[in-house]
C-alpha cells in the first residue's frame, strides 16, 4: 500500500477480489470516482444533481406555483413560462411544479427506504458472514423468502390488509430491499473474513465489532456505492407503479404514478399532459442506473488493477 | 472433425462422470431446490396468512365495512376464522391446502382453486409470450455484437437497452396504449379473447400487453447474454479454435452459445417466475382477466383468501422454476452438478 494514498484503501477494493485487495502494486487513483465518464455519465450526473437541486429548493424556484393552487385555465398547452412549462392539468395546476413537487415524495421514499434496507441489511449480512452457521442460514431463508415473490405483490399483499399509507408503504419497501442488501453483505463478509489484515486484528486482540466495523465494513463501501443507485431506481419504479395502480401516495399528493395513471384518463385530448411526467420517471431511472453501471464498471476495473 | 480436435472444441466432453448419471442430475437438483424451496413456501404462506393481523382494528370488521352487525361479523367469523389464532389459522390453510382447497373468495363466495384455475392461463400465456419473444430478439443481436466489440451496433444497442430498461411498464402501457390502441388503431386498448374461442383474436390482445412487457425484458436479456457471450470469447477454447481457422460464426454458435447460457437461464427463470406471478400493471391497464388483474380486485375488496391463493400459485411456480433452471444448467455445464 502506497503512502499517501488512503483513499485508494477505502474506495479501491472490491469485496470480491478481497483476497489480493489492499497489497497488489495497482489502486492508482484515477482522476476522481466519476472518472472517465462518458457524456450519457456526465449527463445524468448533472440530470440528478438538477433534479434534487429542483426538489429540496422547489419553494424557493421563483414564479413556480405550487401544485395546490391553480396556475393559470383547465388544459393549458406548454409555454413558455416556469410554471407553465409543461402545461396545466384539468384543474389548471401546474404540472411542472406537480412534477417537481412528486419528485420530492418519491425521492423521500427512495431515500427512506434505501436507510432502512441498508440498516437491516448490511448488519444482519455481517453477523451471517462473520459467524456463519445458524445465523448464515436464518438470514439465507430470510433473503430467499422475499426474493421469492415480486416487490409488488408483497406491496399489494399488505395494502390489501392495511389500506394504502405512505408511512407503510416506505417501511414495506425498505424492508423489502433488506435480502438483497444482506445477501450481498454476507457474500463479502464471508470473503472479508480470512484476509490478512482481519487476521492481524484479531491477534491484536481486536474484539469482534471492531473488526467488523473497522476493517470489514469499510470494504464494503464501493460495492454499496454501485448498487445503491440501481437499487434505488428499483424503489421509485416500484413506488410509481403502486401510485400509478392507485394504492400509493395518496391523491391530493402529486406523484409521478398517480399523475400518469390520472392522464392516461384524457391523454387522447391533451396528450402534452403525458411529457412532463413520462421524462421525469425514465429520465430519473436512465440516470440512477446509469450512474450504477458506471460505478460498478469503475470498481470492476480497479478490481482488475490490483 | 478428428476425435482430437472434438476434445479441444468445448469444456463438457471432458466431463464424464456427470454425464454417466442424469438421472442424479435431476434428483439432485429436484432435492436442493426441495430443502430450500418449502421453507420459504411454508414463510411466504405463513406471511399471507398473518395479513389479517395487520388490518387496523378487527378483520372482519375491516373486510365487512364499518356498518356490518354484530351478528354479520360472528356469521363471517365462524365461516373464514378470523378471529382465530394466526398459526391456528395457518395450520387450517396448510391443511386444507393438503386437501386440495385453497379457500372461497370473499368477495363472491367462489372457490378459489376454479378462480385460479380459471385466470392464471391468461398471465400464463402473455408471459411465456413475452420470454419468447424477448429471447428470439435479445440472443440473435447479442451473439452479432459479442463478435464486433466497440463497433458502431454495439455501442448503438448498449445505449438503445441501457434506455430501454429504464421505461418502467407503467409508463410503457401509457405510451404504447396511446400509439397503438388510441391513435394508430392497430390494436384493441382493452379486453381480452381466450385463444380456444379464437385464436387469431386471442394474438391482437396478446400483442399489447407482450409489448409493453418485452421492452424491459428484451433488453435485460441482451444485455446479460452479450456480457456472457463477451466472456466466453475470451476464453482459452474459443482462442484454440480460431486458431484452428474455424469460422467465426461456427465458433460462437458451438462453442460460445452452450457455455454461455447457464447465467442466461438463471435470470431467465428469475424473470419469467416474476411474469407469471402477475404483470400486474399491465394486466389492470389493458383489463386483461389474468391473476395480476384478479391481485388488484382482491387489494380493493380486501379478498384475503384470493390474495393467499396468489402468493401460493407466485411461490410455487418460483419454486418450479428454479428447479427446471438447476437441471437445465447441469444439462448444459455438466460440471455444475459435480462441484
Amino acid at each position: 500500500m502506497a503512502v499517501g494514498e488512503p483513499e485508494t484503501q477505502v474506495l479501491g477494493t472490491a469485496p470480491m477480489a478481497l483476497g489480493t485487495a489492499g497489497s497488489g502494486p495497482g489502486g492508482r487513483r484515477r482522476g476522481g470516482w466519476l472518472g472517465s465518464g462518458t457524456p450519457t455519465v456526465w449527463f445524468s450526473f448533472g440530470f440528478l444533481g438538477l433534479l434534487i437541486a429542483a426538489v429540496v429548493l422547489a419553494q424557493w424556484i421563483p414564479d413556480l406555483i405550487s401544485p395546490e393552487l391553480q396556475f393559470g385555465a383547465f388544459h393549458q398547452n406548454p409555454a413558455l413560462s416556469v410554471s407553465g412549462l409543461l402545461g396545466t392539468d384539468p384543474l389548471g395546476r401546474s404540472i411542472l411544479s406537480e412534477v417537481i413537487y412528486g419528485g420530492r415524495v418519491s425521492l423521500t421514499i427512495a431515500f427512506c427506504a434505501t436507510a432502512i434496507s441498508l440498516a437491516i441489511g448490511v448488519t444482519s449480512g455481517l453477523l451471517a458472514g462473520y459467524y456463519r452457521g445458524v445465523l448464515e442460514r436464518v438470514v439465507d431463508l430470510y433473503a430467499n423468502t422475499l426474493a421469492s415473490v415480486p416487490p409488488l405483490l408483497w406491496l399489494l399483499a399488505l395494502v390489501a390488509a392495511t389500506g394504502a399509507s405512505l408511512f407503510t408503504m416506505t417501511v414495506a419497501l425498505g424492508v423489502l430491499g433488506t435480502g438483497m442488501y444482506a445477501r450481498i453483505t454476507k457474500a463479502a463478509a464471508i470473503s472479508g473474513s480470512d484476509r490478512d489484515f482481519v487476521l492481524a486484528a484479531r491477534a491484536l486482540g481486536a474484539s469482534d465489532f471492531r473488526i467488523l466495523v473497522r476493517e470489514i465494513l469499510p470494504n464494503l463501501v464501493p460495492v454499496f456505492t454501485a448498487i445503491v443507485p440501481a437499487m434505488m431506481a428499483g424503489l421509485i419504479v416500484t413506488e410509481g407503479s403502486l401510485s400509478f395502480l392507485g394504492y400509493g401516495i395518496p391523491p391530493p399528493t402529486p406523484s409521478w404514478g398517480g399523475m400518469l395513471a390520472s392522464t392516461s384518463d384524457v391523454m387522447q385530448q391533451f396528450p402534452y399532459m403525458l411529457i412532463g411526467p413520462i421524462m421525469a420517471i425514465v429520465l430519473t431511472v436512465y440516470a440512477l442506473n446509469t450512474l450504477g453501471d458506471h460505478l460498478a464498471a469503475r470498481i470492476s476495473l480497479r478490481e482488475g488493477q490490483l | 472433425m478428428t476425435g482430437n480436435s472434438t476434445q479441444l472444441a468445448g469444456p463438457f466432453e471432458q466431463d464424464v462422470p456427470a454425464l454417466r448419471s442424469m438421472r442424479s442430475i435431476y434428483l439432485r437438483a429436484i432435492g436442493t431446490r426441495l430443502t430450500t424451496g418449502v421453507p420459504v413456501f411454508l414463510l411466504v404462506m405463513l406471511a399471507g396468512t398473518s395479513l389479517s393481523n395487520f388490518m387496523p382494528g378487527s378483520a372482519a370488521q375491516t373486510i365487512l365495512g364499518p356498518y356490518a352487525t354484530r351478528a354479520q361479523i360472528a356469521v363471517f367469523n365462524a365461516m373464514y376464522g378470523y378471529n382465530k389464532p394466526l398459526l391456528v389459522r395457518y395450520a387450517l390453510w396448510l391443511w386444507a391446502l393438503v386437501h386440495g382447497n385453497l379457500g372461497s373468495s370473499i368477495y363472491n363466495g367462489q372457490s378459489e382453486v376454479a378462480l385460479l384455475a380459471a385466470r392464471a392461463p391468461v398471465t400464463f400465456e402473455i408471459a411465456l409470450v413475452t420470454m419468447f419473444v424477448s429471447l428470439l430478439v435479445a440472443i440473435p443481436l447479442a451473439l452479432f455484437t459479442a463478435m464486433r466489440p466497440g463497433g458502431v451496433t454495439d455501442s448503438g444497442l448498449r445505449a438503445i437497452s441501457s434506455f430501454l430498461l429504464s421505461i418502467p411498464s407503467f409508463v410503457a402501457v401509457v405510451f404504447f396504449g396511446f400509439v397503438f390502441a388510441l391513435t394508430l388503431k392497430w390494436l384493441p386498448a382493452t379486453g381480452w379473447v381466450a385463444f380456444p374461442d379464437d385464436p387469431l383474436q386471442n394474438l391482437r390482445y396478446v400483442a399489447l400487453p407482450v409489448i409493453c412487457l418485452a421492452i424491459n425484458q428484451v433488453a435485460y436479456f441482451y444485455r446479460v447474454s452479450r456480457g456472457e457471450f463477451a466472456a466466453t470469447l475470451q476464453e482459452d477454447f474459443v482462442l484454440v479454435a480460431r486458431s484452428k481457422g474455424l469460422p467465426i460464426r461456427y465458433i460462437l454458435l458451438r462453442h460460445v452459445l452452450r457455455p454461455s447460457q447457464t447465467h442466461v437461464l438463471t435470470v431467465f427463470g428469475l424473470s419469467l417466475s416474476y411474469l407469471l406471478g402477475g404483470s400486474f400493471i399491465v394486466e389492470n391497464y389493458f383489463a386483461v382477466p389474468g391473476l395480476g388483474w384478479q391481485m388488484v380486485y382482491a387489494v380493493e375488496a380486501h379478498d384475503l383468501p384470493t390474495v393467499q391463493g396468489i402468493l401460493c400459485v407466485t411461490v410455487v411456480l418460483f419454486i418450479l422454476i428454479f428447479m427446471l433452471v438447476d437441471i437445465g444448467n447441469a444439462l448444459i455445464d455438466p460440471r455444475v452438478s459435480v462441484s
